[in-house]
């Protein structure tokens, strides 16, 4: 065979995740929010009984995990009844949530429902930096006492800490509660840049210098803490020299189910202009899974061009990130530039450089209503090297 | 250094879940964040454990005494099968004279 040869196409596993976004309401504001700018309202979303029906349809297709995410999932009053369901389903069930909402009695609930795991966020470490980012007063304690009351209910938690320039520093203090609080596990993830994020890029990107220092501290923690704490960690893809296999591969392990039914291989996915996303009202996960346009698109590697197409990475990271390609190139088989092999990798991470070291712009807040999306095509695609 | 010891008392947190997923004909280990699809080594490992745990030691006399292979093998074996998941947290340790090491039990 040629290196020139088209590339069977593999067959297709089944998926093993679903992230379920019940809603897109949430009491914070935060400006790095990885949801859609433009968010589905309330009036648009699935009732419970097509929640119900997408987790059974899910179980049956071989999906084994499923996160309950939002916006902040517990402003669903159904929250309870998708619980019980995903679990009698045989469904991993995961709660990701900002503690908004959810107090020790409602954990309790859930937790007594079967919920297996609940993630929370810690947008800083002090109640001021909570503030700043979510714009709800009081959040930290909810989120603390949130947490002991898992560890009172044996139910084992994620802190889930989102970074960026104005917390990376604080790295090790968000380690230490971590430990203090009793977590089960940290996930360190720096800003991606999707959805508000991208927006409020230049208001969030880490310096070199401060990411530097997170990874020296993430190695030391790495090792000191291996079986007390599991780590999970992600760097900002601007400073990266291979892009992450971006949800393990388009449709190839995990589909989002937007508030509204729309059903995408990635939560993301909204930027990639010609792309139609199948609605879960209208057609069975399955036949979305296996017979899509939407998730046959960039499936496998037969979509790639070089210099993905005939790269020995090319069926570990899937060429990076697609719509990171349409976002910053306007074209999503493009080579994620976040990679070093990319002829924009250069200026990807120059632009990164120039806005982690500028004068940081106010935050965009993720509300409803707030124009961002002008904002957002200000921002100029990448040029060549 | 590994995490484990042949005295160590372990078992499965009962939120790690080890079941038959019938979609792809093979075990599947169950966990915060993570799906992994352990070896019919590991599976055979695990499901001796059982819900009250056992002692690493004791679970290799009875493996070597069923397929008749050298103990301390068997005990080496055990303990690297079962060491990844350790240092993910995701095994509950009882040593002798500690109160708990390793993931905190539910």
């Amino acid at each position: 065979m040629t290196a020139s040869a088209p590339v069977p196409p593999e067959p297709v596993e089944p998926p093993i995740g679903l992230l379920a976004e019940l809603t897109h309401r949430c009491p914070l504001q935060c400006p790095y929010c990885s949801n859609p700018v433009e968010l589905v309202r309330r009036g648009n979303e699935l009732d419970t009984a097509t929640w119900i029906s997408v987790l059974d349809q899910a179980a049956e297709l071989g999906v084994l995990q499923v996160h309950l995410s939002g916006g902040e999932p517990a402003l669903r009053e159904d929250l309870e009844e998708i619980v019980a369901r995903a679990v009698a389903a045989g469904l991993y069930t995961n709660l990701v949530t900002s503690a908004v909402g959810v107090d020790a009695d409602r954990l309790a609930r859930l937790r007594d429902r079967g919920l297996h795991h609940v993630q929370i966020s810690f947008q800083d470490v002090t109640e001021e930096g909570v503030t700043r980012i979510g714009r709800a007063p009081g959040a930290l304690a909810r989120k603390i006492a949130l947490a002991e009351a898992a560890v009172r209910l044996g139910l084992p938690w994620t802190l889930n800490a989102v970074l960026h320039r104005h917390n990376l520093d604080r790295v090790e203090r968000f380690l230490e509660l971590a430990l203090e609080l009793g977590a089960h596990r940290i996930e360190l993830a720096n800003v991606q840049y999707y959805g508000w994020g991208f927006v409020n890029r230049a208001a969030l990107m880490p310096t070199p210098a401060q990411l530097e220092r997170f990874r020296t501290v993430l190695e030391r923690a790495a090792r000191e803490l291996a079986g007390r704490l599991a780590i999970d960690y992600v760097i900002p893809d601007y400073y990266a020299r291979y892009p992450k296999p971006c949800m393990n591969g388009w449709g190839r392990a995990v589909m989002v189910v937007a508030p509204d039914g729309r059903v995408l291989p990635c939560h993301a996915a909204h930027v990639i202009e010609g792309l139609e996303f199948p609605q879960v009202r209208a057609m069975p996960l399955r036949e979305i899974w296996y017979r899509s346009a939407a998730f046959a698109a960039f499936r496998g590697t037969g979509w790639m061009r070089e210099p993905c197409r005939s790269c020995p990475r090319r069926e570990e990271d899937f060429g990076g990130c697609r719509c990171q390609a349409a976002m910053l190139l306007g074209d999503p088989t493009a080579t994620d530039p976040a990679c070093s092999l990319s002829p924009h990798h250069a200026a990807m991470r120059r632009l990164a450089e120039v806005e982690s070291t500028g004068e940081p712009p106010a935050f965009v807040y993720r509300r409803f209503g707030t124009r961002a999306t002008m904002r957002r095509r200000e921002l100029a695609p990448l040029p060549a090297d | 250094m590994s995490l484990l010891a042949a005295d160590d008392h372990v078992r499965l947190p009962s939120w790690v879940i080890l079941r038959f997923d019938r979609v792809r004909g093979r075990h599947v280990l169950l966990a915060p964040e993570r799906v992994l699809f352990p070896c019919p080594t590991t599976v055979t490992v695990l499901e001796r454990l059982g819900a009250e745990g056992r002692r690493l030691a004791d679970l290799a006399d009875e493996l070597a005494a069923e397929f008749d292979a050298p103990r301390e093998e068997i005990l080496a074996d055990v303990i690297g099968v079962l060491e990844e998941l350790a240092r993910g947290c995701l095994l509950e340790i009882r040593r002798s004279g500690h109160d708990r090491v390793g993931t905190r039990a539910a």
